[in-house]
């Protein structure tokens, strides 16, 4: 990364980080929704971006995240960084013990196997007495939105050092491998069931603390949105929209769509939730790998490169 | 024992639905490589089709069967030949992606055009039932299950037997071979993605009559038909028929044993089971 780029993202981090000094209580609460989208993002970025394993069921580590400070909180009456690190062990207990399995999984077989997982959780836990069965949880309310604020950004930060990390380490070579062949890495000597697991279980990690941020922000949790099948939508199409398998991709693609999003659904509502639709179709169509690769690939190409991705593919 | 009888016919009944909800899945899986996560949003459009020709015409929903099949493949016709047919050939997690959009598109519009209310198809006969002894069989659900069965039938001997169904068998097994035989892909593949959304919309009137729709349901019934093509397997209607009835007995079972909020659990925890003990299908191959 050259000085120029650092300096950047410095300057944009003391932006956002400076932002409930001088932004409306709206913007703030906006910032952190996007924020926490963001993280959600990223974390899938790790297994679907880099290790190339696409999971529609991320949203259960969210819900375990959410579930784990609302039940410390609730009924143990533990502080919130306790249900935090509840939430955590919850999500990487959970990605051991289904990731094993599940990753032997490929293609189709493991997204739909991760989507059936998350509607298996949400009716598991409407079940659960100790989590509110279907009426959820009320957490006790804490009015202050610069703390949550600069906790997502906290978080967001976190997240996008470990997938730099991940550019340049052994772990993160071996997750770029498997998603190239995964045959030929476990030749190199990648342990890939390994890898792999840990790979869910990161992806888990920021995911669930994602989940532990917003349900104590909202204060109210229920299996219906805590394991909202859409959030997964939004994490895939952010993802993929900026540019899987990137450090900064998932991040600009988050707050790309939640800026479009927000204001198409103050101008005209109801259309928000169908310009996510409309935005993962077209991208799919028109730039399947994402604006990091449209920016780089532009300049030469110019407006070609839409075509040339039409072309590719059809029959 | 009655009781236990009576279940069994219950999930029976409801797995000839299931089946041919699945049916038209496990065709566009298998013949286009498209797992289209759009599936269940094409049963609750067909459903809605079924609800507005009942309640503003007075069509019946079994007469008006035919009818929604053939406006529904047309839908899937014109969707496969101006958009599908761009990303055929695309890794498949961009297939995936894209009829997941879809999937969203088409429940935000329903939303908006029929808004989120409940509703059901109620013909006068949806009450009434045949009694066999001490069991009763309800006459809606069993009218569903035949035609459900017949489409199935009818499925098999149409690609056993006719030169459409020839074709799209031989364009699953290979397609540039199918291509030097005659087959022109771009339209054969259209009228199989219109033949598996037709199935989709015939299976919608058939579920409005039995169960209560509204613009959510699609996401549900999409897995619940990816868990039956993968019971069943996708070469052959007759092993999608049998994944259904299992996947039917075994809801109906867990609503008895266990409880009728555990019928999710159950059906879902049967996929991932078997997706982990046996990736490639319990009944012959899969894709």
């Amino acid at each position: 990364m050259s000085p120029f780029r650092i300096g950047l993202a410095i300057v944009a981090v003391a932006a956002l980080a400076a932002l409930p000094l001088y932004g409306s209580d709206v913007v703030i609460q906006f910032g952190i929704n996007t924020l926490l989208l963001a993280v959600l993002a990223q974390g899938w970025n790790i297994i679907g971006g880099y290790a190339g394993y696409a999971s529609f069921g991320n949203s259960a580590f969210y819900g375990l995240g959410s579930y784990g400070v609302g039940i410390a909180m609730v009924q143990w009456g533990l502080p919130f960084p306790v249900g935090m690190i509840f939430g955590v062990v919850l999500a990487v207990v959970f990605a051991f013990c289904l990731g094993i399995p599940v990753l032997r999984l490929r293609g189709h077989y493991f997204a739909i196997a991760t989507l059936a997982l998350a509607q298996v959780m949400s009716a598991i836990v409407s079940n659960i007495s100790l989590a509110g069965q279907n009426i959820g949880l009320v957490l006790p309310p804490l009015n202050n939105d610069r703390l949550f604020y600069e906790l997502s950004l906290g978080l967001l930060i976190i997240a996008t050092l470990t997938i730099f990390w991940l550019t340049r380490s052994r772990f993160g070579f071996g997750l770029i491998a498997i998603r190239e062949n995964e045959e030929g890495a476990a030749v190199m000597g990648v342990n890939t069931t390994l890898y792999k697991v840990l790979a869910f279980a990161l992806s888990g990690v920021f995911t669930a603390l994602a989940g532990g941020i917003h349900a104590y922000w909202i204060t109210f949790l229920d299996p219906e949105s805590a394991f909202d099948i859409s959030l997964n939508v939004k994490m895939i199409i952010m993802a993929v929209f900026g540019g899987p398998g990137t450090v900064f991709g998932p991040v600009v693609g988050a707050f790309a769509l939640s800026a479009v999003s927000e204001v198409l659904s103050s101008e005209v509502t109801n259309v928000a939730g169908l310009f996510f639709g409309v935005v993962v179709v077209a991208a799919v169509v028109l730039m399947p790998r994402g604006i990091a690769d449209v920016i780089r690939r532009f300049r030469t190409s110019g407006w070609h490169y839409f075509i040339e991705n039409l072309r590719a593919h059809r029959i | 024992m009655d009781l236990l009888a009576q279940v069994l016919i219950n999930g029976v009944l409801l797995g000839g639905l299931y089946a041919v909800m699945a049916l038209g899945l496990a065709l566009v899986w298998g013949v286009l490589n498209i797992v289209n996560l759009a599936h269940g949003a094409f049963i609750m459009l067909g459903a809605y089709l079924a609800w507005h020709l009942y309640t503003y015409l007075g069509i019946d929903p079994f007469l008006g069967l035919p009818l929604t099949a053939i406006v529904m493949f047309c839908v899937g016709y014109t969707l496969q030949r101006g958009l599908l047919n761009l990303i055929v050939r695309a890794p498949m997690f961009n297939t995936l992606l894209i009829t997941f959009g879809l999937e969203v598109v088409l429940t935000y519009l329903a939303q908006l055009a029929f808004s989120a209310d409940f509703r059901t198809i109620n013909p006068p006969y949806a009450g009434n039932s045949i009694a066999l002894g001490p069991l009763v069989v309800p006459l809606a659900r069993l009218m569903a299950f035949g035609v459900a069965a017949a489409l199935t039938v009818g499925m098999w001997l149409f690609l056993l037997r006719t030169t459409l169904g020839r074709a799209i068998r031989a364009t699953a097994q290979n397609l540039v071979a199918a291509r030097l035989y005659g087959v022109a892909p771009r339209h054969l593949y259209a009228v199989t993605f219109g033949i598996g959304i037709g199935l989709a919309g015939a299976a919608g009137s058939l579920y409005g009559t039995v169960s209560q729709i509204n613009p959510y349901i699609g996401a549900t019934l999409t897995a619940k038909c990816f868990a039956i093509a993968i019971i069943g397997g996708l070469d052959n209607p007759l092993g999608v028929l049998v994944g259904g009835l299992v996947l039917g007995i075994i809801e109906s079972l867990t609503v008895l044993y266990i409880g009728a909020t555990y019928d999710d659990v159950a059906s879902f925890g049967v996929l991932v089971l078997v997706l982990i003990i046996r990736p490639t299908g319990l009944l012959g191959k899969t894709a």
